[in-house]
């Protein structure tokens, strides 16, 4: 009985030997291992390590990429105006005894990473005018920012991988003006429509009357040349039959016009002795 | 001796009464130890569902990655495992929220999120959704804390790069396409540089429209658009009325004219044929055939007119003049002439 006794304090005692010498790293941590409060080691490979039980202890620390969020901050651009910026960041911890001796804790390191990234970015997007910032020259101002946040951040054991602007706003003033300008572009752009709808408009109309003019002139044309080939023609005919006689014919067609024009409406004087009548008077 | 039998006797039973019992306990704890022991090394068999892959942690240190199905790992404190869903796609949205999904399906706009200034520093409001999903599982579980952070915040600020590298007009209309597949190429890129084992399956613009406050203003514009191609298309109405029109006149004068030639022409040759005929008949009789002519010529004319004669040789002097039309004597006249 005593025996079995002692072999379970035994196994318990032993158990808490090991956990007091073993611990065990994971992968998403990265260790320091204290003595009396002071860092003999740090550890940054995942997996089972040894420490000196009671005397020794381990602190952990976050192995993963972490995540810094900003407040949107107003910032003045190199041409005066204002733009309320909201960055984050994504950063490790690359140096753990650093980090621990520098700034203990991620509370701490998240001050710190205000004060060099806020800085830096104002700097930086101080040197370029609005509308530099938010298109062309964005990727390289956060590629610039981020290179020299990380530059002073290693000081601190802490890597910055990536400053990013999340957002770039105007405040709300500069918001209605905005709007007010997109609105006058919108009416000068409409405007712009209807008035080219009304110069092609005009266009067409005017080469449709062009083309009218022209078609009709060019049928005149055809049709006088017609006319005309059509009355010489007659007349090379008249002229050819009618010079076979002149008189006969001047004769003939003259009384075919007395025909034709005397009529009802006509009153004629017959001299007596007219070669019509002159068998009136002097039979 | 017989008390000190007595004495005997009692230890005796005294001791064949204890000894079973403790062989017993014993047998009772060796059998819960074993238990103990096979439920505690069970404890080690986990599933893998199909669309999970197995993660195994020996001491916390990454081991070895298992396929769907039984599997087994040593028992904790050992080796822990976990299972991300692989397959699953995830998605984060930007500019909304889906409130409730299924078959009345209601979303909430975020106008903060949504709004965003393109190059030309007009504002839109552009509405996505990123579906992302696991590549690399061990970098998803060990590189990065809070993904689907991690993905909204890339997608956010990659999202605005892009559409703040380009003007209104192509953000709204033709530069959708391009401005999915230019976010999509750079958060893939980010995402990678932040070792995140994150595969970006798609970047889905929703709507981009323009801001509220502004959207008259542009609608507007797309009815300028309308009226424009209405403006044209009734002057290419009037067009289609007129030309054909012109043509037919231009036709009908020149048929018209045809005509008239060809009128003229039968005519001369009609009248001359005539002429011709009458000539060739006068010729037989020169002098016979013009009198004739004249005569019956003045047959035919005189009847129908106002006739006064004069006789200028008497009296030379109009005041003479007999009005023959009221006495009628006309007919009787022509009538003498005739015999």
């Amino acid at each position: 009985m005593k025996k079995l006794t002692l072999f379970i304090i035994a196994i318990i005692i032993i158990l808490i030997i090991v956990n007091f010498s073993f611990f065990v790293v994971d992968e998403t941590r990265q260790a320091i291992v204290l003595q009396f409060g002071k860092p003999i080691k740090a550890i940054q490979e995942a997996g089972l390590h040894y420490k000196i039980p009671f005397i020794q202890n381990v602190v952990f620390f976050e192995d993963r990429l972490l995540i810094y969020d900003a407040a949107p901050t107003e910032i003045i651009t190199k041409d005066k105006k204002t733009l309320i910026v909201d960055n984050y960041a994504r950063w490790r911890i690359i140096d753990p005894l650093l980090f621990l001796q520098t700034v203990r804790d991620i509370n701490g390191a998240q001050t710190r990473l205000d004060d060099i990234i806020y800085s830096e970015l104002r700097i930086d997007l101080g040197l370029f005018n609005m509308n530099e910032i938010i298109s062309e020259k964005r990727s390289a101002i956060m590629e610039r920012v981020t290179q020299k946040s990380n530059e002073k951040s290693n000081t601190y054991g802490i890597e910055i991988v990536d400053v990013r602007i999340k957002r770039v706003d105007l405040p709300a003033e500069n918001e209605k003006y905005i709007y007010d300008r997109m609105k006058a572009e919108r009416e000068r752009i409409a405007k712009q429509y209807r008035a080219e709808g009304q110069e092609e408009s005009a266009k067409i109309i005017a080469e449709t009357e062009r083309e009218k003019t022209i078609i009709l002139a060019e049928a005149y044309k055809n049709a006088q040349i017609l006319r005309g080939e059509g009355d010489a023609e007659a007349i090379k005919i008249y002229a050819e039959s009618f010079n076979q006689d002149p008189e006969f014919y001047s004769f003939f067609r003259t009384l075919e016009a007395y025909k034709n024009t005397l009529n009802e409406k006509t009153t004629m004087v017959l001299s007596a002795d007219s070669e019509f009548l002159k068998y009136l008077s002097k039979p | 001796m017989s008390e000190y039998d007595e004495e005997e006797r009692k230890r005796v039973i005294n001791l064949t009464k204890k000894i079973p019992k403790l062989t017993l306990t014993k047998k009772i704890f060796g059998i819960l130890l074993i238990l103990i022991l096979i439920l505690y090394l069970a404890s080690g068999i986990f599933i893998v569902r199909p669309d999970e892959q197995g993660v195994v942690k020996r001491f916390g240190k990454f081991n070895r990655l298992t396929s769907p199905g039984l599997n087994y790992h040593l028992p904790y404190p050992i080796e822990t495992v976990l299972t991300p869903a692989v397959t699953q796609v995830k998605r984060v949205e930007i500019g909304f929220r889906t409130l409730s999904s299924g078959p009345s399906t209601r979303y909430q706009e975020i106008p903060t999120e949504a709004l965003m200034l393109t190059g030309d520093e007009n504002i839109v409001s552009a509405e996505a959704i990123v579906q992302y999903k696991i590549k690399d599982p061990v970098k998803y579980l060990f590189k990065i804390i809070l993904p689907e952070q991690s993905v909204k915040d890339a997608a956010e600020a990659v999202l605005r790069q892009v559409i703040g590298a380009r003007g209104i007009d192509e953000a709204l209309t033709i530069g959708k396409y391009e401005i999915q597949e230019e976010t999509k190429n750079l958060l893939q890129r980010l995402l990678d540089s932040y070792d995140s084992g994150i595969l970006i399956v798609a970047v889905q613009l929703q709507d981009v429209n323009p801001p509220q406050e502004v959207q008259d203003a542009f609608k507007d514009v797309a009815s300028a658009k309308e009226d424009k191609s209405k403006y044209i298309n009734q002057a290419e109405g009037y067009r289609n009325d007129i030309i054909p029109k012109a043509r037919g006149e231009a036709a009908k004068m020149v048929k018209e004219a045809e005509g008239y030639k060809i009128e003229r022409i039968r005519k001369a040759e009609g009248e001359v044929e005539k002429f011709n005929k009458i000539l060739s008949e006068y010729k037989n009789g020169e002098y016979v055939t013009q009198l004739r002519i004249y005569l019956e010529t003045m047959e035919e004319i005189l009847p129908r007119m106002k006739k006064f004669i004069l006789d200028l040789e008497d009296h030379g002097s109009l005041i003479n003049l007999l009005p023959l039309t009221d006495l009628n004597l006309l007919t009787n006249t022509t009538q003498e002439v005739k015999k």
